[in-house]
């Protein structure tokens, strides 16, 4: 951690898709920094949903029932500000965050930030939601700055998408592995309309695709693996590392530029770097100030990937060139762990005040010196630094899972302590 | 292969609207070897087969004359079972229900939630897709709608043909004017007495070799008045076809018109389908921005008092005070092409046109008092819906507030499993 103090945050969870992972490895980021790191775990409350679309009620009041919802869900999440008292709430794209909640958070004083982690011209929704919020973090430039200010969002910050190293690795797959994972030419993801044109172009070169989405497709139904089911995280790492060649192509709705040529970089590119794992990816507006040219291999076209795919494919040592070097700059520059970095020095620059004073004296202060041993040990253990307030270790102690041990139990008797008896 | 089915229920103008998504549907077909797939009542199966010849069409009982007993009506439905069989057989990559109606949405609920568009129904759940919502809450300000229906439905796909390429250029055919009789509600269109003077006009206007009339049998006696009211030259060079063609031969008939003068019909739409220029009047619940004729090329003359549109089903407390000025001698005037004269009051003229968004109606004539409401909502359309291709268009912002709900931006899309997925 640089000079800042822990903070608290609650990172909030959407309930589905491609920014829940996203927002799990900012969570896991936030903490690794030394944090005091609370998720609201949307996806628990998404059963709800799904649940009320099984009431056979007119469309008109099934609507009503979500909207309702969706703001108890809400009222859930400034609840949970209550108890926690984050000095910041940052929402990952689709965060169940109503602007009725964002603004009693501003009223309250509670930092927000959100990271959109979609394109704008596909997702316009933040027009109405952007001015909500206190920080707005995209992974795209302008004219989406330009958008933004016109909405009246100043704070804009532009920060790209990443991996989590420890998660995206290189690994050592064991022969089961191979064969379940492996493949010459690989693709793990949705299936897309403009993926589902293109990749039926590269039947002769050893395809296999993983992923949801691609039912039906008659084509490449027979290269689909795993049963075209959603595959985990740490299958997608697997699958990665199986490969002889990934391919990463840029989803778009549209089949009639197969290549879209869209400006920002997605998670997959730098979760397969970080892999050290080799990819041929299209070319995005982005790229170049992510990684050079000779630490992604590129493709404008499909003529060009299937150019480029035969000659990878024949030259492994070119690959691993390409995968080595990809690896190191990931790992130099594009973790989660420095884009929160940045989002946190981006807030404090932003909103004065920021963060606020530290929550009360430190925890150890005051203790008898037996104690003290054994609590450093425990801060360790809860990942929180030496100097980590009082307050935030019982927030951390409340959090945890499974049994409470007689020092843990000891520490919650002190903070009640405190609350009645001492001045 | 892609094969996509479109449920179109409801009556003849709302299946010429149907185009546009059609042809966007035809165009991927065609790309990556596939079919349309058409259900359409069966009174309309040989026009939809004429209109629509790269679809295959399916006739369904979606449409019957009260005072059925319940045996007949059970007969009815159940011929069609094998209708619905063959439907069902069918791996649809997308279909596509186009009416809030019970039935549509059952035969929609005939296949798997997420290749359903539109209006949708599973498990017994009926729902909407985003866009319809959007629609809905749109519909409680229709005087500051801008959005034709054609595009609604166009946009449920995620490759809607560009609205330029759906209609022919509108261009005289050569076959004289044409007069549209009253649509399905009397109220939406000209009594004989006011519609005479306007005829003759055009007529005069445009070289006076024939008028068509044009109708169903209902409408003949409306046709006989109007007869009537017109001047003998103008009478001679009438060719009365109320009642007297089915619809196939009103294809036909309107295809080779130089202009079709019409209130909001299923006759105006096939004109626009037919690139014959309509001269459209729109009064009570009828609204251009709504269902004006598709395309560039025709002109609106747009009812908009300060109740305009009113509700169709309600009755008018108001006089019928939005068709008064259809009746104003200054009317004729514009309509024979006097750059001078001015619109009476209560009425705008409209151009029609195509942007990114669809098809829209451009003011050139008359105060347009929704005009600044309109062309934000449509720059917050065109952005939501237009995809890419409307990603630039400013302004629009205030509806972008009012319109977008939590639910859009939090929730998944009914049935669109890829959203967020990378």
């Amino acid at each position: 951690m640089d000079g800042r103090r822990g903070l608290r945050i609650l990172v909030v969870l959407p309930m589905y898709g491609g920014s829940l992972p996203i927002g799990r490895h900012c969570a896991s980021a936030l903490s690794g920094l030394g944090h005091l790191v609370e998720t609201f775990e949307a996806p628990a409350f998404y059963g709800a949903f799904e649940a009320l679309k099984t009431l056979r009620v007119t469309s008109d009041r099934l609507e009503y029932l979500e909207n309702s919802y969706l703001q108890v869900i809400s009222q859930a999440i400034c609840a949970k500000v209550e108890t926690f008292g984050p000095d910041l709430v940052l929402a990952l794209a689709q965060a169940p965050l109503s602007r009725q909640a964002l603004k009693r958070l501003r009223r309250d004083g509670v930092a927000t930030a959100m990271w959109f982690v979609e394109d704008f011209r596909l997702f316009t929704y933040w027009e109405a939601f952007a001015p909500y919020y206190d920080v707005f973090a995209v992974i795209q430039k302008d004219p989406f700055f330009e958008r933004l200010a016109a909405v009246g969002q100043q704070n804009v910050l532009y920060l790209p998408l990443a991996a989590d190293p420890a998660v995206h690795r290189p690994l050592e797959l064991t022969p089961v592995e191979r064969r379940l994972y492996g493949a010459r030419t690989s693709f793990m993801g949705a299936g897309y309309a403009n993926r589902r044109v293109a990749f039926a172009q590269l039947l002769d070169f050893g395809l296999a695709i993983f992923g949801s989405d691609w039912d039906g497709d008659a084509v490449l139904g027979p290269r689909l693996r795993l049963d075209g089911r959603r595959v985990t995280t740490e299958e997608s790492v697997k699958i990665f590392n199986a490969a002889d060649v990934n391919l990463n192509l840029h989803s778009s709705v549209s089949t009639q530029s197969l290549v879209s040529g869209g400006d920002f970089v997605n998670p997959r590119t730098f979760e397969l770097a970080m892999c050290g794992a080799f990819q041929l990816v299209d070319r995005r507006g982005l790229m170049d100030e992510l990684f050079s040219e000779d630490e992604l291999a590129r493709f404008g076209s499909v003529e060009e990937l299937k150019e480029r795919l035969g000659h990878f494919l024949a030259h492994p040592e070119e690959r691993a060139g390409y995968a080595a070097r990809a690896r190191a700059r990931a790992l130099g520059e594009h973790t989660y762990a420095r884009r929160m970095e940045r989002l946190l020095d981006f807030t404090a620059g932003r909103i004065a005040g920021w963060p606020a004073g530290a929550g009360g004296e430190g925890a150890l202060a005051g203790l008898p010196e037996p104690l003290r041993g054994e609590l450093s040990a425990l801060l360790r253990e809860l990942s929180l630094p030496a100097d980590v307030s009082f307050d935030d270790l019982i927030v951390a102690v409340r959090s945890r899972q499974g049994l409470l041990t007689p020092l843990e139990t000891s520490l919650l008797f002190l903070d009640e302590w405190k609350k009645q008896y001492v001045k | 292969m892609a094969r996509f089915l479109v449920l179109q229920l409801a009556r003849l103008g709302d299946l010429a609207q149907t185009r546009r998504l059609l042809l966007g549907l035809g165009r991927q077909a065609a790309a990556l070897g596939g079919e349309v797939h058409l259900a359409v009542d069966h009174s309309l199966a040989v026009l939809a087969r004429r209109l629509y010849p790269f679809a295959v069409v399916h006739g369904l009982p979606a449409h019957g004359r009260p005072g059925l007993d319940a045996r007949a009506a059970a007969d009815r439905v159940f011929e069609s079972r094998q209708a619905l069989a063959a439907l069902a057989g069918m791996a649809f990559d997308r279909v596509f229900c186009l009416n809030f109606s019970p039935m549509g949405m059952a035969v929609a609920a005939m296949f798997p939630p997420e290749v359903q568009r539109g209006y949708r129904m599973h498990a017994g759940q009926t729902d909407k897709d985003g866009v319809m919502r959007l629609v809905f809450r749109l519909a409680r300000n229709r005087r500051g709608a801008g959005i034709n229906l054609a595009d609604i439905w166009a946009h449920l796909d995620d490759e809607p043909l560009a609205a330029a390429l759906v209609n022919p250029a509108a261009t005289a055919r050569g076959g004289g004017l044409g007069v549209a009789l009253a649509g399905r509600e009397a109220r939406r269109s000209l009594p004989p007495e006011m519609l005479a003077p306007l005829v003759r006009t055009l007529f005069l206007a445009m070289g006076g070799t024939r008028v068509t009339l044009l109708g169903t049998a209902a409408q003949a006696a409306e046709a006989r008045a109007l007869l009537r009211r017109l001047d003998s030259p103008v009478r001679e060079a009438c060719l009365d076809l109320t009642g007297k063609t089915d619809l196939p031969g009103l294809v036909d008939a309107i295809s080779g018109l130089d202009r079709l003068v019409t209130p909001d019909t299923g006759a105006m739409h096939l004109a626009a389908f037919c690139g014959v220029p309509a001269t459209a009047f729109f009064l009570s619940s009828a609204w251009c921005h709504e269902t004006g004729p598709y395309g560039a090329g025709h002109r609106v003359f747009q009812a908009v008092a300060p109740c305009a549109p009113c509700l169709e089903s309600a009755p008018c407390d108001q006089g019928l005070a939005c068709r008064a000025p259809f009746g104003d001698a200054g009317l004729p005037r514009c309509l024979a092409g006097s750059g001078k004269a001015l619109l009476p009051a209560g009425l705008v003229e409209y151009a029609t046109d195509c942007d990114a968004l669809g098809a829209l109606c451009r003011p050139v004539r008359g105060e347009d008092p929704t005009l600044a409401r309109r062309e934000a909502l449509r720059a917050f359309l065109t952005r939501r819906l237009a995809g890419v291709d409307g990603a630039d268009v400013p302004g629009g912002l205030e509806p972008a507030g009012e319109y977008d709900t939590e639910t859009d931006w939090v929730l998944p899309p009914a049935g669109r499993p890829a959203r967020g997925e990378w």
